[in-house]
């Protein structure tokens, strides 16, 4: 039963990062556009994500759900230790999530656009960041665990696990995999002129991601940081790693010839396997803290509350999957027959 | 105030803040179905502009309670990480189904904003029943963690540890039932009075008067009923805290001297140094009746309760009495409306309107004021009789900037999406 709720961890970790990433991304997209394009881009996101961003969002609180039911002293470590970050990843959420709705169901058109697109925009870009930055802290090795919350100030216990250039790479590394995401899968929803502008937006974002890649991996290899040792000694880490450096290929064919699933469906893959290779290269051992490495799989709640956590979540599944799946398939039907009829 | 006093206070106002939206997200997709159920069996374009003009305060009061609602299972970790490490492994079955009933929810919502046209016409109204039906089971199930809370079941408490943890029955706790029904009542009270008064004062000033009208009768129905159920609801609640924490009960009388046939106070004033309550008016023998269904039964007094276990008494009191004041005048509102049912002349009149736009608020007081009651009623127990408040906030210093950065925050969005509401309000008027 263990397993089926590491499974739902994991998958619902990686549509978080995939769908509610790709959400991000299309805010990080629209802010980085011109004048122009921010209207085409807005008005895409509105048709595209409209339907499924709250679902998206929702992997998020399951996955939370899951830790704090399956995983509590593992959850009780990152509540205390995170604390800010993980405020300034609610704001962020708080901002960009109200801030879409405003903008498409205020009453009236006016002025105060102009302020829902701003806060959605760099709600979009800051909350991955202050994500990637609450990840990086779990793994840092900066992070005390203590009792005695007197021997240490604030600074070294709250603020130095987060607050450093290694942990404001990976925020930035997420965030370009979010745009990275989300540009690619913009290219199959558009026609036209539009889609060259996501084709040369993808583009753009490729180099981007591979670029803070690389400058992630060595700067974290020459500070020491145990996490990108480890990553880079791990051979399944290094394998996935690989496959997706070399669908880069593919996918650089495919956004050059603007084919419309390709690119979407290579991107998702690059984004899983670099995913996989992050926790696979020191699972189970994710939280790196001063002193120990601290694994998922020690403390767990009891066996008869995995068990029912278990078949939960088997439950919610077979309601849930099909609900989604139904609902995205719905409206690409829609699209389709929309294009047929133009209105 | 210390670090715990600003933790409680950001965890009541955040909590205070969510449950406004949640109630709203959960009820009014109800009203929303039956007027569009009503279009689709008369065609009468009213009901049409109605619907969507509801569909557009779900969406947008939806999305705040949604992201209210992720920060609240954040904050509970954040505030809490004691109480979380302990219980979460035992009362999480609620929160993984409220988890799934929440995504049904907004699934379902996925297809009813953006189905209008697209979807075959009865599928499309069908999926706005799911939206209710499930914020309806989220409700319940989020109360019922609740109530594990107040009666904490499904595990043994051992030497300072939890075993034997059976997630089943912490979820089925004694307390789930009457806590779950007060509080589904309670919402559906809220709300409806909330809406029935926005229209009410709309057909006050004159404007768009068929519209206003047919909308008040849609909401206002839900709530007249649910106030006349919810005394007998609020007697059951009463009747279970008697039984498993005398001490709360005891605290929302201001009951401090145990004694047979004991009276209930309504109003006065608490003197918690003096342990007494002046100017109060006292009915003899009721608060037995009330708590055990005997006018001569024994209610145990404050002060036979250790110092230490005691909750804020005058909080409680006042916040109880606010609550069933409140719920009166809402039953009696209701009364007035059935009433009007019989007398339409009624309808015409400008002080009937007056009367359900002061009656708009009153819901939702009644609801704030009845969680005071059930949570500061509850201290100084996180966990009643097993862990205590203070030992499971969190030992990060510093919540006092925490909380005014929440109060900060959740102000401007109360402001702007009050704001919203009335541009909504104003863009339909104007259509006309």
């Amino acid at each position: 039963m263990l397993y089926i709720v590491l499974f739902f961890l994991l998958f619902s970790l990686l549509l978080y990062v995939l769908l509610g990433g790709a959400d991000f991304g299309a805010g990080i997209v629209e802010l980085f556009s011109s004048r122009k394009n921010r209207k085409v881009t807005r008005d895409t996101i509105y048709r595209v994500m409209g339907p499924v961003w709250e679902a998206n969002h929702i992997w998020l609180i399951i996955l939370l759900v899951i830790l704090w039911v399956g995983f509590p002293a593992y959850f009780n470590v990152m509540m205390i230790y995170l604390h800010i970050p993980l405020i300034l990843v609610l704001l962020g959420i708080t901002i960009r999530g109200v801030a879409f709705v405003f903008r498409h169901y205020d009453a009236v058109v006016d002025s105060s656009q102009i302020w829902y697109n701003r806060l959605f925009r760099i709600g979009s870009l800051v909350t991955p960041v202050f994500l990637g930055m609450s990840f990086a802290s779990l793994i840092s090795g900066k992070i005390i665990i203590t009792d005695d919350y007197t021997n240490y100030g604030f600074y070294d216990l709250f603020m130095e696990p987060w607050l450093h250039l290694f942990g404001l790479l990976i925020g930035l590394f997420y965030a370009a995999l979010c745009a990275f995401l989300a540009a690619n899968y913009l290219i199959a929803e558009t026609e036209g002129e539009v889609r060259k502008l996501y084709r040369k937006k993808s583009a753009l974002y490729t180099v981007v991601l591979v670029v803070l890649g690389s400058v992630l991996l060595i700067y974290g290899y020459f500070a020491g940081f145990i996490f990108i040792e480890d990553f880079i000694h791990n051979p399944i880490s290094l394998i996935s790693v690989g496959i997706s450096g070399l669908l880069l290929i593919p996918l650089w064919r495919s956004i050059k010839s603007g084919s419309k699933i390709w690119s979407r469906y290579l991107a998702g893959l690059q984004a899983v396997l670099v995913m996989f290779a992050a926790i696979i290269a020191h699972f189970p051992y994710i939280i790196i803290t001063a002193e120990k490495e601290l694994s998922l799989l020690e403390n767990l709640a009891p066996e008869a509350t995995i068990n029912n956590l278990a078949l939960m979540l088997l439950i919610g599944g077979l309601v849930i999957l099909p609900g989604l799946f139904h609902l995205m398939k719905s409206f690409n039907m829609i699209k389709i027959l929309n294009k047929s009829n133009p209105n | 105030m210390e670090n715990l006093d600003y933790a409680r206070l950001q965890m009541a106002f955040t909590l205070g803040f969510h449950i406004i939206f949640a109630c709203i997200g959960m009820v009014m997709p109800f009203f929303m179905v039956v007027s569009h159920h009503k279009w689709l069996k008369t065609r009468n374009p009213i009901y049409l502009k109605l619907t969507k003009a509801w569909l557009k305060g779900v969406a947008i009061f939806f999305a705040t309670g949604a992201v209210s609602g992720t920060a609240l299972s954040f904050e509970l970790g954040m505030l809490w990480p004691e109480f979380m490490k302990h219980a979460g492994p035992i009362f999480g079955m609620p929160f993984s189904l409220e988890g799934a009933a929440f995504f049904v929810e907004a699934i379902a919502l996925g297809f009813y904003l953006y189905g209008w046209k697209k979807l075959p016409e009865k599928f499309h109204w069908f999926t706005g029943i799911i939206v209710g039906i499930a914020g309806v089971a989220s409700g319940i199930l989020v109360v019922s963690a609740n109530g594990w809370m107040n009666a904490p079941s499904g595990f043994d408490y051992i030497n300072g540890e939890f075993l034997n943890i059976d997630p089943v029955q912490a979820l089925l706790n004694p307390a789930w039932f009457t806590q779950a029904l007060h509080m589904t009542l309670a919402a559906f009270v809220a709300t409806s009075f909330a809406v029935a008064g926005v229209h009410a004062l709309q057909i006050f000033r004159g404007k768009n008067i068929e519209l206003h009208t047919k909308a008040f009768k849609i909401a206002i129905v839900f709530g007249a009923v649910a106030a006349f159920l919810q005394p007998l609801s609020g007697d059951l609640s009463a009747k279970d805290v008697a039984g498993r924490q005398p001490v709360k009960l005891a605290a929302m009388e201001a009951h401090y001297e145990t004694q047979k046939g004991a009276p209930l106070y309504i109003g006065g004033i608490v003197d918690e140094e003096k342990r007494e309550v002046s100017h109060k008016i006292e009915i003899p023998g009721a608060l037995s009746f009330l708590a055990f269904g005997d006018f001569d039964a024994e209610v145990k007094g404050l002060n036979d309760f250790p110092d230490d276990e005691l909750p804020p008494v005058a909080i409680v009191h006042y916040a109880f009495q606010l609550m069933v004041g409140l719920g009166t005048l809402l039953m009696l509102a209701g009364l007035v409306y059935f009433i009007s049912l019989k007398k339409k002349h009624w309808l015409k009149s400008r002080k009937y309107w007056l009367l359900f736009i002061i009656t708009a608020p009153m819901g939702f007081i009644a609801l704030e004021a009845g969680w005071v009651v059930t949570e500061v009623g509850r201290q100084p127990w996180i966990i009643h009789q097993v862990m205590r408040t203070e030992d499971a906030v969190t030992p990060m210093p510093g919540m006092k900037y925490s909380f005014f950065f929440y109060l900060f925050l959740y102000i401007i969005l109360g402001i702007t999406v009050t704001w919203l509401m009335n541009r909504q309000m104003k863009a339909l008027n104007k259509e006309e």
